[in-house]
């Protein structure tokens, strides 16, 4: 059975008094949960080091958290904070396709649906969201990019900049 | 099978405290309190001050200056303790609200045809800017110390917000000796140490907290 909020804040809750049985069934929960966060926003071969990456970050900022707030919308500002840092390190890899459908099976729609990177996505200009998608998440080249979404090469590079930007200002929106 | 990260991260735990809005509140009443005895000890304070009955200007522009402070640190204090859905937006309004001195300065130079040359080229005016931005200086220090126990996850937010809260705060301790009554001063002085200290944060605050 998956954790909820409720139990995800008290286990954070007692990892911030130091019980380690806490921490690593949080750990643990943390880990499944932003697998399933960054599929389909980031290349495969990529998902292992962001998931390691934000459980680093979640390590380091435990202190952050508030027991008192739910716990996801807190996971999500470290895993989108996490992701956008990525994007903006990510260029091309060698990986170019993502699987066709990877679709999330969750309990917590509602909650992932607000707090998705999807989401985040969704907010940003459609010239800009198809840049970064085809570019940083897709993989594709610049001038793929630019054959497939109409956009000249200056613009792709210009709407990826002005996106990934636009994402950081982003991360705690809803 | 454990994972070898989770196993390291579990050895490494230890307790910690969470990060706590009331001790930067704390610090940042500590800090502006240092501030107005300095500008008390050095350069005095207004007699009206003093007296427990101030001019209306004056108490008008320190509520000013006190609500873009306050709102500022409470957006601080939010990106301090980050999650999807919690950005606080008050400062905006704050913001707004004190930008109404230098409109209302723009507009009574605009309407009397003459800009307030007596103000822009006051000798005081860079004293002005000068004992505000050393003030920010002490509330910004004290609130970037604390900032770097949160995880802000928008830095160069979060930098122009703490300059806004120590260039309100360290105007705040100015104002309480400044003798000038006139919106043209506040308009242009006390605004460019406002917006002084806010470039300030935004240029070195964002380095100092970057996770």
């Amino acid at each position: 059975m998956k954790p909820d909020d409720a139990t995800l804040a008290r286990l954070m809750a007692l990892a911030q008094g130091g019980d380690g049985v806490a921490y690593r069934a949080l750990l643990d929960a943390c880990r499944l949960w932003l697998r399933r966060y960054f599929e389909r926003r980031v290349l495969p071969a990529g998902i292992d080091d962001l998931v390691q990456e934000t459980l680093v970050s979640l390590h380091k900022k435990r202190a952050s958290f508030d027991p008192a707030r739910p716990f996801l919308p807190w996971l999500a500002a470290i895993a989108r904070y996490r992701w956008v840092d990525h994007l903006r390190l990510v260029y091309r890899a060698a990986e170019t396709a993502l699987p066709p459908d990877c679709a999330v099976e969750s309990d917590e729609e509602a909650v992932m649906a607000r707090i998705s990177l999807g989401r985040m996505l969704a907010l940003l200009p459609e010239g800009q969201s198809s840049a970064i998608r085809l570019v940083k998440i897709e993989g594709l080249s610049i001038s793929e990019a630019s054959a497939r979404c109409g956009q000249s090469e200056p613009l792709v590079k210009v709407n990826i900049h002005r996106g990934l930007k636009r994402l950081a200002a982003l991360i705690e929106s809803e | 099978m454990n994972d070898p990260l989770i196993d390291l991260l579990v050895a490494d735990l230890h307790p910690v405290r969470p990060v706590s809005p009331r001790a930067a509140a704390a610090l940042v009443l500590g800090a502006t309190l240092a501030s107005v005895l300095a500008v008390a000890l050095l350069f005095g304070l207004r007699a009206d001050v003093m007296t427990g009955a101030p001019d209306p200007i004056v108490v008008l522009r320190s509520g000013t200056l006190l609500l873009l402070g306050c709102a500022s640190l409470i957006a601080v204090m939010g990106a301090a303790r980050p999650g999807v859905g919690h950005v606080a937006t008050g400062w905006k309004w704050a913001l707004a609200a004190a930008a109404l001195f230098p409109l209302t300065s723009l507009l009574l130079s605009v309407r009397g045809q003459q800009w307030p040359m007596a103000e822009l080229t006051s000798e005081s005016g860079p004293w002005c800017l000068g004992i505000s931005a050393s003030g920010g200086i002490l509330v910004g220090t004290a609130l970037t110390l604390w900032l770097k126990r949160g995880a802000p996850t928008s830095p160069a937010r979060a930098g122009w917000l703490v300059g806004l809260a120590a260039g309100a705060f360290g105007t705040f301790s100015y104002n309480l000796h400044c003798p000038s009554e006139t919106v043209h001063y506040i308009g242009i002085w006390y605004s460019a140490a406002v917006v002084l200290c806010a470039a300030a944060g935004r240029v070195i605050v964002p380095r100092l907290i970057r996770w």
